[in-house]
């Protein structure tokens, strides 16, 4: 495919785009640790609070409460600014909660000017030694919702867990669509050859099949470093790992198979067949048994991971172009590798 | 339709009189089955079926691999001129599963011989060796039909076929673990729909392919 240089500008502008933005915004503040997250009822708890890139010294107005319901909220009743990323806050607990369960989960949100509110789910529990609902009732201090304050300057979500790996999904990503593109792409060239036995369109298929190969051991690379991460080890055996494994594997077949033979047109009609016969059964492989199995991955058992709460819109301005221009760019490096093959061919179509 | 039945015929006609590479076959998978009993006395049921799948999946490797083999160019020439590559491939890929399927209950048999028997469900577990025998032999006939053209097609036949048949082993595994009540899981029919999709799948792109390579 021969590429307009305002589209190869677009494909670089795009790459380079998603790098530097990708790299250089920042995450959303977020609560990484709260200490001790095991408190009891009847007294003041003094709880430290450490923060990510967080501004608790600078901020005007901060306020913590601890959520135990839609309806109750327990406001810190005093709050001791250590640093910008540390604070402790003290919770004077009531004696009863109104609530039957002997340890509730609460969540921890802390509403500043600076950072808007943070909210981290299942942060403390806390016990109760017995348990009294109607004293809870008598105790307990009405108050309403807290007003969440939204955080202003353009950021990018902060998950637990994932933290500042969330930046991955604008390179693992869009190397995989990038892949899929390119041996649909050589399996159109393949079709193209067995119909037409013309050399031209053999090279179009293996520059795409290439590339391709590179594009899925770099996606496999970011993938096995993410999953260090997150997962907690390079492999996992996780379904979608697998499959990558067994596509790779095909097609260096594709490669070994082309290598075994001399005869060019025999080696262009074989190769073609098994790279079409070697797609139809990857569709299964990539497309439909990774969504019947449980995955590690985002997004298993039917839906794909584009799109809910995974991809926010801050994200999307990023990960879209990303995913275009890593396309755009693999496209032409094939486009450059079947033009080698052709002039080695001394073929004159550049 | 009738050409299909003829070179069938023709092909159970050879395998009678060349008797011996049959039997090879067979004796090769019992051969096997009785190393792995003797190497592992006590074996688990998981391993059972690992080990199963894998003995059927190099026996079905050693008996497809001659189908494009053992016939001459000079005859293969004959075929091309009396019969259409569709009823040529479909001759081989029915032949084929008939094989796999002798094989892969051979196996079975000797398994159970020399082990505890494992399976607790019957129809399920010879649902698994139809299926997988169907996916078996589409891949391996198509395979041994492009590695039967390069000049070392035993090794070529091992690496284009395994990786295209992990994914059939994987849902096998699965089944039949199933079939041995190893792990309880009412979805299973999903299983059996990936196989029957996947066999379909790869008959059909089968049918397209093959005639490219067949006039070569």
């Amino acid at each position: 495919m021969k590429l307009n240089n305002v589209v190869k500008f677009l494909g670089i502008t795009l790459v380079l785009y998603s790098l530097i933005f990708g790299l250089l915004i920042p995450l959303k503040p977020g609560v990484l640790t709260v200490d001790p997250f095991k408190i009891n009822t009847g007294k003041d708890n003094k709880i430290e609070i450490t923060g990510y890139n967080t501004h608790f010294k600078s901020s005007s107005t901060l306020e913590v409460y601890l959520k135990l319901s839609d309806q109750q909220f327990i406001k810190a009743s005093g709050i001791d600014k250590i640093t910008d990323s540390k604070l402790t806050a003290t919770f004077n607990i009531p004696a009863f909660l109104a609530t039957n369960d002997q340890v509730v989960d609460a969540v921890l949100i802390v509403n500043s000017d600076l950072d808007g509110a943070i909210v981290k789910p299942s942060a403390v529990s806390i016990k109760q030694d017995s348990i009294n609902v109607d004293e809870a009732k008598k105790l307990a201090v009405s108050m309403d919702p807290p007003k969440l304050l939204k955080h202003k300057s353009f950021s990018f979500p902060y998950r637990l867990i994932l933290e500042e790996t969330i930046r991955n999904v604008y390179y693992h990503v869009p190397l995989w669509f990038a892949m899929i593109v390119l041996f649909g792409y050589s399996v159109w060239a393949s079709w193209k050859f067995l119909k037409t036995k013309e050399n031209r369109f053999d090279h179009i298929a293996v520059a795409a099949t290439t590339v391709g190969i590179i594009l899925g051991v770099l996606g496999l690379l970011t993938g096995a470093v993410w999953a260090k991460n997150t997962w907690g080890q390079y492999w996992s055996g996780d379904i979608k790992q697998n499959m990558t494994a067994i596509s790779l594997l095909i097609y260096l077949a594709y490669f070994v198979l082309r290598s075994s033979l001399d005869d060019d047109l025999k080696k262009n009609t074989l190769s073609a067949v098994y790279n079409i016969f070697a797609f139809t059964a990857l569709i299964p492989l990539i497309f439909v048994i990774p969504r019947l199995t449980d995955s590690l991955h985002p997004g298993n058992g039917g839906n794909p991971a584009i799109g809910g709460e995974d991809l926010d819109n801050s994200m999307r301005m990023i990960f879209y172009p990303a995913c275009i221009g890593w396309i755009i760019v693999s496209l032409w490096l094939a486009d450059l590798y079947r033009r080698i093959l052709n002039l080695e061919k001394r073929n004159l179509d550049i | 339709m009738q050409s299909i039945v003829h070179l069938l015929n023709k092909e159970i006609i050879l395998e009678w009189r060349q008797r011996h590479s049959l039997g090879g076959i067979l004796l090769y998978v019992l051969a096997t089955v009785f190393i792995v009993f003797s190497m592992i006395k006590n074996i688990a049921p998981p391993v059972w079926i690992a080990l199963y799948w894998i003995i059927v999946l190099f026996a079905a490797a050693n008996a497809t691999t001659r189908s494009f083999y053992q016939e001459s160019g000079n005859r293969q020439l004959f075929y091309y001129q009396i019969s259409h590559s569709l009823s040529f491939i479909f001759s081989k890929l029915v032949y084929n599963l008939l094989i796999l399927i002798l094989i892969s209950t051979i196996t079975w048999l000797g398994f159970s011989f020399f082990t505890k028997p494992m399976v607790k469900n019957y129809p399920l577990f010879i649902l698994c060796i139809v299926l997988g025998s169907a996916a078996f032999s589409t891949i391996y006939t198509f395979v041994s039909s492009i590695a039967g053209k390069t000049p070392n097609g035993a090794a070529m036949m091992a690496i284009l076929s395994f990786p295209l048949l992990i994914p059939v082993l994987l849902t096998l595994l699965k089944l039949s673990a199933q079939a041995c009540r190893l792990m309880n899981d009412t979805g299973y029919w999903k299983d059996i729909v990936i196989l029957l999709s996947i066999d379909g799948l790869l008959i059909g792109i089968m049918i397209f392919l093959f005639p490219f390579v067949w006039r070569d």
